[in-house]
Order: structure tokens, then sequence, then C-alpha cells
């Protein structure tokens, strides 16, 4: 496991601990979307959407709902668009 | 050639979790001991109720499996020199310094082999109840080697108990609430 995906893993707890202290803004299907997106990011490399759809995470979901996840989590910062916009492709933002 | 790669991010594991293990055991004994020696003045133990190294052991046992071995080893055995200096060579200390390491990776290793399913994946959500579960399991069994070393009286297993299980849970707080606030400094910006 590399060290951002480390990082990633604990982010998931603590996201987990705040959900179930009831802190957290996010719906079930937002979580699942972000876990995903931060399973996939990479160091300097967006996250495509049709990676994120065929994650193991959201194969349940549907298109219309993923979407909407997707501006939501974009809306809330945790996601954001490339730099030059890119259609489809996101950073998940970390900390900094 | 691969050792030598392999050994770069085992370097900076234990970097990063020495650097938490101390700072974690500074917050415990240079602030919370004295604050909880000023509200308990009649609690007789010298343990610690709100532990936090205990909260750094199982998180790295939980992130790096047996690396977090290593990856203690340093900042462990700097806490007990600081404490006992050369008397940390004595056969007590030193099969406590082992239990403080080998216990918690240890521990999720034989969570592992028996398909309890909390190791960190890519496809699964932690369960976060369930890393607090793995504490007190591991703080049951160092607090029981431990004590068993040093010739403890029976209340200091008590007391090292409380210290572990609010030590990881209010560590775990403690992340939370940084990571909850960077994330929210990093939205206004």
């Amino acid at each position: 496991m590399s060290e951002i995906s480390r990082l990633a893993e604990l982010r998931k707890l603590l996201l987990e601990m705040e959900h179930t202290m009831g802190l957290q803004d996010l719906s079930s299907v937002e979580r699942d979307v972000f876990y995903a997106a931060t399973d996939l990011a990479a160091p300097a490399t967006p996250v495509k959407s049709t990676s994120l759809q065929s994650h193991a995470l959201l194969s349940s979901v549907s298109r219309p709902t993923f979407f909407r996840a997707l501006k939501s989590l974009v809306g809330k910062g945790y996601l954001t668009h490339c730099h030059p916009p890119v259609r489809g492709q996101y950073h998940v933002s970390h900390p900094k | 050639m691969g050792y030598q790669l392999s050994l770069r991010p085992l370097l900076r594991d234990t970097l990063v979790v020495s650097l938490a293990y101390i700072s974690a055991f500074c917050v415990t004994f240079e602030f919370l001991m004295p604050l909880q020696n000023a509200l308990f003045p009649d609690f007789a133990s010298r343990a610690s109720l709100l532990f936090l190294p205990h909260g750094v052991r199982v998180l790295s046992a939980w992130l790096l499996g047996w690396r977090s071995v290593i990856a203690l080893l340093p900042a462990v055995f700097a806490v007990f020199w600081w404490v006992a200096g050369d008397a940390t060579f004595t056969p007590s200390r030193l099969a406590a310094i082992a239990v403080a390491v080998i216990i918690p990776a240890l521990a999720f290793d034989l969570a592992a082999r028996l398909r309890l399913n909390i190791a960190p994946s890519a496809r699964a959500t932690p369960c976060w109840p369930c890393i607090m579960g793995m504490g007190v399991a591991i703080s049951v069994v160092s607090s029981l080697l431990t004590n068993l070393a040093f010739g403890s009286p029976p209340q200091d297993y008590i007391a090292y108990l409380i210290g572990d299980v609010f030590g990881l849970f209010f560590l775990m707080l403690l992340l939370m609430f940084t990571f909850r606030a960077l994330r929210q400094r990093a939205r206004q910006s």
C-alpha cells in the first residue's frame, strides 16, 4: 500500500467516525464515490469518471445518482475539476 | 537494488510513525499527566488515564501491518530511554519494549488469519468500532504481559487498560477534527 493510499485509508476511517457521530455532510453514495476516488487517485493524475463508475464500491449505483453525487462532491470541495478543465476528470482534494 | 528500493519507504514510515509516537508521548506526559495529577490527586498509580501513544501503536499496526514493528521500535526505545535511562536494558524493560511493538501487529495479523474483515482495503469501507475493539484487545494483552514483566500491582492493569482505550479514542477524535478543519479550510480558500 502506497503512502498516499495509507493516508486515504486513514481519512476514510476518520470520515466513517464523523459519519457515525452525525458530523459528516455526505450521503452514503457521496461517501462511496469519494472513497472510490481516493482509491483510484494517484499523485498529479486525475481520476476519470468512467473509472469511478466501474469501481467495486459503485457497482450498484445508477448513472444519474452517480453523477448527482459527483457534482455534489465538487460543490462541497471534496473533489476539484482539473486545471485546465477536462470533461470527466477530477482531483481528490487532500488537506494541505 | 530491489532491497534498497523497499528500504526507502520503510525509513519514511519509521520516521513518520516515530515522530507521531514521540509527539503523542510528549503531549501525554508533559501536558495530560500534570492535569491528571491535579484533577485526581488521590489516584495512586503512575499510569496515564489518557495514553495517546497506544492510538499511534494501533493505527500504525492497522495501516502498516508487520512493518509497524520496525516503524515503532526507535520511538518506543527512545521513550523507554527517556524514562529509565540505562535501566532500559533490564530484561523486564526489554520485554515491555518487545510487547509494545509486536503485540499490535500480531493482533491484526491474527485478525486477518481469522478472516475478520478489518484490514485497510480500497474495496471496503473501514470500520472504526472494529479498530476500537482491536485497540481494547491489544491493550488487554499488552497490559497483562507488561505488568507481568514489571510485577506491577493489580490496579495498574485497569489503569493501563483505561488509559489505552481512552488514548486510542481521543487520538482518533483529535485526528478526525484536525482532518475536518483542514478540509473546511481547503474548501473556503
